[in-house]
């Protein structure tokens, strides 16, 4: 009540929180090392690629310092296979987030494994997902802040033309929105009540926070009674149990140690 | 439920059908008998708030142990209303039952067991707020154009049909729409700033 704001981040603190997702950039002029909190940034050297943070990488980009790289996702081929993915073949679920980066070891070259979990980090604002090296075909947790901020600035960087690629995106956005008003619907049974979120990304969780869970509380209130209704006869089973066992001290006591 | 929370007040304003378990004297101005004993037996609407007190409330008579009153389920929760949930849950305007059908119902599976009644009413909410949603987010794509509500609602396949509907959302319905309508208006001029 006393708070303005929602639950939850709101669309433009997702979107500010995007910038940190890293790209690749061609430099067009030379950079030293910048020192930044999160740590130095790489030496721009032209034409040797570099990845930086979005927010840098978008104000070299206005001052024309720098190319930017699209990530492969945002290829319109790439897109257009997860609408595929989307539509036809799971309509159901989402499309499922990128694997977690594999890396060739030089001890027996051929063969890619996954980094242990401790020595990288795999939250999402710290996967280079959005890099040149980002795998097509899966949607980062940040793709439609990062898709739109890449459009709107560096439009003529993309791959193709931005409004092909624009087009695409409302296409998926539209597709992704259906299915999360559809899973609201696994809720309809008693017992049911399991909405997969994954694969969906933060910009769609802002939007879609409020109903989702304005959708479980009311049915969470509606069940309520019957709820109370059922630990209640849980609480008596239960006791005519302990009641029942009441003959032996020891079983009696361990019973009641479980609970 | 908040104490000042004006929807469970206003819930607990509902009128339910009640029967007298017993004579009160004086109390006949209730059925327009004023200055009458109102009979045991006597069947009349009282608020919801009176008639928990009253159904709850013992007598005193420790032989008997009776109630002050017995009370029915409202007619918006009545048989004809259930039956009708369970045909099509999205063809019933529920506002025309009750603003706070959803609060007066579960209101009433707290004081009396309705087993069926929850089951319904959790398909009922469930299945609307699928339609909720889409007509939130249809609504929130015209809020921005420059066309009309209307004029837009039509283009997009809305038309009277989804104006009826969102006339028959109860206050529950109405606050889901509420928060549906702002996350896709967020998420809109979310969309238009991003340019700037």
């Amino acid at each position: 009540m006393a708070l303005p704001l929602p639950p939850g981040l709101t669309h433009s603190e997702v979107s500010f929180l995007a910038e940190m997702e890293l790209v690749t950039v061609v430099p067009r002029q030379r950079l030293e090392s910048i020192e930044l909190l999160s740590g130095k940034t790489p030496p721009l050297r032209p034409p040797h690629r570099a990845d930086l943070p979005l927010w840098l990488a978008l104000l070299l980009k206005k001052q024309r310092r720098a190319n930017i790289l699209a990530p492969p996702w945002l290829h319109p081929s790439s897109l257009s296979s997860i609408i595929h993915t989307e539509t036809i073949q799971d309509p159901q679920a989402f499309s499922p987030p990128p694997p977690p980066r594999t890396r060739a070891s030089p001890s027996n070259p051929g063969i890619a494994s996954r980094p242990d979990s401790d020595s990288s980090n795999l939250s999402a604002p710290f996967i280079p997902s959005s890099t040149a090296d980002a795998p097509a075909g899966f949607l980062p947790y940040h793709w439609l802040e990062v898709a739109e901020s890449l459009l709107a600035h560096a439009g003529d960087d993309m791959p193709a033309p931005a409004g092909e690629i624009r087009s695409l995106l409302r296409d998926l956005v539209e597709v992704r929105a259906a299915k999360m008003r559809s899973s609201t619907s696994a809720l309809e049974g008693f017992g049911g009540g399991l909405m997969s979120l994954r694969g969906v990304g933060a910009v769609e969780l802002a939007e879609s926070r409020g109903f989702v869970l304005g959708v479980v509380d009311g049915v969470r209130k509606i069940g309520a009674s019957a709820e109370a209704t059922r630990r209640e006869d849980e609480e008596n089973f239960g006791g005519e149990r302990g009641r029942a066992g009441g003959d032996d001290d020891d079983n009696e006591s361990d019973e009641e140690m479980g609970i | 439920m908040s104490y000042y929370d004006i929807d469970s007040i206003l819930t607990d304003a509902e009128k339910i059908p009640c029967t007298f378990q017993l004579d009160v004297p004086d109390l006949g101005y209730l059925d327009n008998n004023s200055g009458q004993t109102l009979k045991n037996g006597t069947r009349i609407a009282l608020p919801l708030w009176l008639a928990e007190m009253l159904a709850i409330a013992n007598t005193g008579d420790a032989d008997e142990g009776k109630s002050f009153i017995s009370f029915d389920l409202p007619p918006a929760l009545g048989n004809d209303v259930v039956q009708a949930l369970k045909a099509d849950p999205r063809a019933v305007p529920l506002r025309d039952q009750s603003a706070h059908f959803y609060a007066l119902a579960t209101h009433m599976m707290d004081l009396s067991e309705e087993p069926e009644l929850g089951s319904v009413l959790r398909k009922t909410f469930v299945t609307r707020a699928g339609e909720i949603a889409l007509h939130a987010r249809k609504v929130g794509g015209s809020a921005g154009g420059k066309g009309g509500a209307s004029e837009e609602g039509s283009n997009l396949g809305v038309g009277g049909a989804g104006e009826e509907f969102l006339r028959g959302l109860d206050e529950w319905e109405r606050s889901l729409f509420r928060k549906a309508h702002d996350g896709a208006k967020a998420g809109k001029e979310w969309m238009d700033n991003v340019k700037k």
